[in-house]
């Protein structure tokens, strides 16, 4: 037997030698086969992720004029305002997944341990919202925030409060606003994660010796903490970018990146101005998801993806 | 296959180019403007009567501004035919070079400030940014001057801004300073930038659109602001506690021009020739309270007297408020509105 | 340290459990104890409530009612965090998020042992568990068997007073379990700590076990040893769950026991009048011959139906002349297989008078 595929591994690794042209062939049309079935998805992605990233860039380097030039680029460090907006989007992205942190935990928590019917009721609850448009629950915001909406005037009532609470047009506005829209995409991930912690993990945690909240914070956060990092990317990478909220809620007075990117488009005649502030919240936002990956990925991940 | 493919795209193509063809041939032009109850006052005081004197179809569209212009000029795909904007975006425009050239043998000019006539843009209606306040809160005793805005001692609430249009709330700002109506312009940018620092901690919204500001005043979210006086206007007749006047206003001319490249050029030129006329520039004001750039219109006997009195631009009217100069703000505006968002950014 | 264990080894004493979901009555009245340092198999089919009885021993299920005390202690009301039981889960229940050493060392640190004397233990766990030196790999890089191993040293690094293990093997492939099974035993017989140990395995549970108590339908049928519970089953759901059996129905009256006409010899007193059934296992039967009718046989005359070669033993299917179906089994011994029978030949049976085993007939 060991003569036969000893023979057999000579024989393979000779060209022409038992069929191994006719054999390489077909591997070679299987490749081209696979290929040929990737290539719309290739060409997709190509025709509407690299092409126009790649023509953005290419603006990026032209100033009014149409030279090539870094104008685009020096206006950050020459206007103090460019600064000022993009501190304050990485203030308001980072406020709003600590909100979302706070308040999507818990609930995804709740949800994991109701029961299967009563936790797809209240998922159609998380969900729901998504159902109306962002302006729609923004401006809805607005009436309940605003000096004379429902809040303050429940609380004024009451006689809880003796002046309306700032709660619109203001960062906190933007805050509570951002909340609400982004608060599902933390949770689902989170609900999903922390479905599959095993039961019985938490039963040995306990049965060695471990509290419940010992548990809790040893076993079950741990492990959901996978859910959590993908929730928390998707929503501060969400934030970065996020416009109408901002720009309804903020009363004028929170400028986040995207909102300068439209004043910029319009207040520029080169396409450039507004491009390179496309080039650095893209470049901004990969290396946040890289330093992520770093931070959670690759030192976490490896143990929990593979259980 | 393949071959047979391209040509029935060629033949597809073909077909569809003879079916475009006779539609948007020489008897249709696109006209863009603002959208919403002016455009519809526009529709009826210009475009109807220009489409049926002329025999032709006026399709319409709306625009955000100088940007979409920009972006159909320079992608070398231009839609419309004539196009609204505000003066200082004609004034920008027209140093980029996006416009045709207007033909003054077939637009007759006579009756329009100068100031709104050049060789690429022409004026078509104004708009003025007024002091609204509630008369809720301060009863007829309001801030009635932009001084009076400022003054927060005297006047406490709750004020909005116009953030997203530098140009007027900076006149606003010379204006409140003291400087006299006809002093404003050239408006000293830096001076006026103090004078918006000097209010800015008491503003608690910088509106960016017309319903957002008619939104504050109407919520009573601020007690006072700056405002279009068409949506004052409107505030106004719905019922809301508000008054305000054309005191110190600042007046903004909008302008129409023929985007670089437009297909119906001539037509084109023959319709804006018609809505400038002071006999359809005197329709406007009979469905809204922007008012005409043709002083003539005033002289047709079209506009009913008791009207003229809301008109912004009535020369009475006229008189009280500061003429905002597009030509200044052509060469200024991208400096004035970088140091005027970096000043309100919280 | 670890070797310590059987002095500190406690009983339990487990009596009157109830327990009931809704309406269905999943343990009634339920009591058992352990004596200290006992191997003891909980074995029933699935749904007997075995696992259910382990569970409201670890303190996972709350009962509806009962006591459970381990060495006196009552503990049925104790949170399962501070019943100081050690227990291996069906699927292991290790941590993915740490490595071997620190799932060892779990429980040591909630019960705020020293790091030097953690390391330490730790270390002797594995060994025991006979993993020395895999401390530092992650969970997801050990084969089932290590994961086993890690799940069982974890479960006795702290010293508890008593060990539970829920069908641990039944992840294993066939020869692993087996090898698994001696080890356990040899782990126990070493450690003498008080064990409960679920399996659904009957094989299993002799080839480990002190005593075993066979469950059925929320009750304990019999709790003996391995071979008193095979030699003498006192119910035919035991005759049956443990070993093959066939059952002959007989009749008890008048202090003597009667296969259809013929008296039966049996070692032991008859029981109370009425119809048995008689248990019949394939290797206590055998052929005799027709007039061999010597002292303490008795004969059951029957038709083969079928006889299957199986190298070192052949198997014999015969029914009885009431129809019923019998087993015999034997090794095939040259003298045995010189008067093999034929099917559809006649022959008959015979069963010893000491391998008489009665069971009440339900």
């Amino acid at each position: 037997m060991s003569l036969a595929s000893a023979s057999l591994d000579h024989a393979s690794r000779r060209d022409g030698a038992l069929n191994g042209d006719a054999l390489n062939a077909d591997a070679r049309r299987e490749a081209r086969g696979m290929l040929a079935l990737l290539s719309p998805g290739l060409f997709l992605v190509f025709a509407v992720i690299i092409v126009p990233i790649g023509w953005l860039f290419w603006l990026s380097l032209f100033d009014e004029s149409g030279q090539l030039s870094a104008a685009n680029y020096a206006r950050f460090f020459e206007q103090a305002s460019y600064i000022k907006t993009f501190v304050t989007t990485f203030k308001v992205a980072f406020t709003v997944t600590g909100a979302c942190i706070l308040l999507g935990y818990p609930l995804a928590y709740m949800l994991s341990q109701l029961p299967r019917r009563a936790a797809s009721i209240c998922l159609i609850f998380v969900v729901l919202p998504f159902w109306t448009s962002v302006l729609v629950r923004t401006y809805a915001w607005l009436v309940i925030l605003q000096r004379k909406g429902l809040v303050n005037t429940w609380l004024m009532d009451l006689g809880v409060i003796s002046q309306p609470l700032p709660l619109a047009n203001n960062f906190a506005g933007v805050v509570i606003g951002m909340t609400h829209i982004m608060l599902p995409f933390l949770v689902l991930p989170l609900y999903a994660s922390m479905k599959t912690i095993d039961v019985d993990c938490l039963r040995a945690g306990m049965n060695l010796g471990a509290s419940p909240a010992a548990t809790f914070r040893q076993i079950f956060f741990p492990l959901s903490l996978p859910g959590l990092a993908s929730g928390v990317v998707i929503v501060f990478v969400l934030c970065l970018g996020f416009f109408v909220t901002p720009a309804l809620m903020g009363g004028g007075k929170v400028i986040m990146w995207a909102m300068r990117m439209e004043q910029t488009t319009s207040l520029y005649s080169n396409w450039g101005a507004g491009a390179a502030l496309g080039v650095v919240l893209l470049g901004v936002t990969l290396a946040l998801l890289g330093l992520f990956h770093w931070l959670l990925g690759a030192r976490a991940t490896g143990v929990w993806s593979r259980r | 296959m393949t071959k047979r493919l391209c040509i029935n795209g060629l033949a597809l193509a073909g077909l569809l180019a003879s079916a475009a063809v006779p539609a948007s041939a020489a008897d249709t032009i696109t006209v863009a403007s603002w959208g919403g109850t002016y455009q519809e006052a526009q529709t009826k005081a210009f475009f109807d009567p220009t489409a049926k004197e002329l025999g032709i179809t006026i399709k319409q569209d709306t625009t955000n501004g100088l940007d979409d212009v920009r972006l159909q000029v320079t992608g070398n795909a231009v839609k419309w035919d004539i196009t609204e904007l505000g003066a200082d975006e004609c004034a920008r425009g027209s140093k980029e070079g996006l416009f045709e050239k207007l033909d003054y043998s077939v637009i007759d000019k006579t009756g329009i400030n100068p100031k709104l006539v050049h060789d690429d843009w022409v004026g078509i209606s104004y708009t003025s940014v007024v002091l609204i306040y509630r008369t809720d809160v301060f009863g007829d005793k309001g801030p009635k001057t932009w001084a009076d805005f400022w003054n927060v001692e005297k006047f406490p609430g709750r004020r909005a801004l116009s953030g997203s249009q530098a140009t007027e709330t900076l006149s606003v700002a010379a204006l409140a300073k003291g400087i006299p109506i006809d002093k404003v312009y050239p408006v000293d940018i830096d001076g006026a930038l103090q004078s918006v620092d000097k209010v800015k901690g008491h503003i608690d919204a910088w509106w960016t659109s017309g319903a957002q500001a008619m939104q504050l005043v109407k919520d009573g979210e601020v007690d006072m602001a700056s405002i279009w006086n068409g949506r004052a206007g409107t505030l106004k007749k719905s019922g809301a506690p508000v008054s305000f006047s054309f005191d110190q206003g600042v007046l903004t001319a909008d302008c129409m021009v023929i985007p670089k490249g437009s297909k119906n050029k001539d037509l084109a030129m023959k319709a804006l020739a018609k809505f400038v006329s002071p006999d359809l520039q005197a329709n406007l004001p009979l469905y809204v309270d922007n008012g005409p750039a043709n002083e003539k219109a005033f002289e047709t006997g079209k506009i009913p007297p008791e009207r003229i009195k809301d008109i912004n631009s009535a020369p009475d009217n006229v008189k009280k408020q500061v003429l905002q100069d597009p030509a200044f703000w052509r060469d200024t505006l991208v400096e004035a509105t970088e140091k005027f968002n970096n000043l309100i950014q919280q | 340290m670890l070797l310590s264990l059987a002095q500190s080894a406690l009983p339990i004493g487990i009596s009157g459990i109830e327990k009931r979901f809704g309406a269905v009555s999943i343990l009634s009245d339920l009591s058992l104890d352990v004596a200290a340092g006992e191997f003891l198999t909980l074995l029933g089919p699935s749904g007997s409530g075995k696992t259910t009885l382990l569970m409201i021993l670890a303190g996972f299920v709350r009962a509806n009612a009962g006591s459970i005390k381990v060495g006196g202690e009552e503990i049925i009301t104790m949170p399962p965090h501070k019943r100081n039981i050690g227990m291996v889960f069906q699927n292991y229940a290790l941590f993915p998020h740490m490595n071997v050493f620190h799932n060892i060392a779990f429980p040591l640190k909630q019960r705020h042992v020293s790091a030097a004397e953690t390391a330490e233990r730790v270390e002797r766990a594995l060994d025991l568990v006979q993993l020395k030196g895999l401390g530092e790999r992650r969970v997801d890089q050990l084969s089932g068997g290590q994961r086993q191993r890690v799940a069982l040293a974890r479960a006795i690094v702290f010293e508890p007073r008593i060990v539970l293990m829920d069908e641990p093997l039944s992840a294993l492939d066939k020869s692993l379990r087996e090898h698994m099974q001696i080890e356990l035993r040899n782990l126990h017989r070493r450690l003498g700590m008080t064990t409960v140990y679920v399996t659904h395995d009957q094989r299993e549970a002799i080839t480990m076990s002190d005593r075993i108590a066979v469950m059925n339908a929320g009750r304990i049928e019999q709790i003996d040893q391995p071979e008193v519970l095979y030699a003498r089953p006192q119910t035919k759901f035991v005759a049956g769950f443990i070993g093959e059996s066939s059952f002959v129905p007989v009749e008890s009256r008048n202090g003597s026991v009667w296969y259809e006409d013929r008296k039966l010899r049996m070692t032991t007193t008859a029981p109370s009048a009425g119809r048995h059934l008689m248990v019949v296992r394939p290797e206590k039967l055998r052929l005799v011959a027709d007039a061999d009718e010597a002292g303490g046989v008795n004969l059951l005359p029957a038709t083969v139906g079928d006889v299957i070669y199986q190298g070192d033993s052949f198997v014999c299917y015969a029914t009885l002349r009431d129809g019923r179906q019998v087993t015999l089994r034997d090794y095939c011994r040259s003298d045995v297989l010189a008067k093999l029978p034929a099917p559809g030949e006649p022959i008959t049976l015979g069963i010893d008078a000491q391998d008489v085993v009665l069971v009440a007939d339900q």
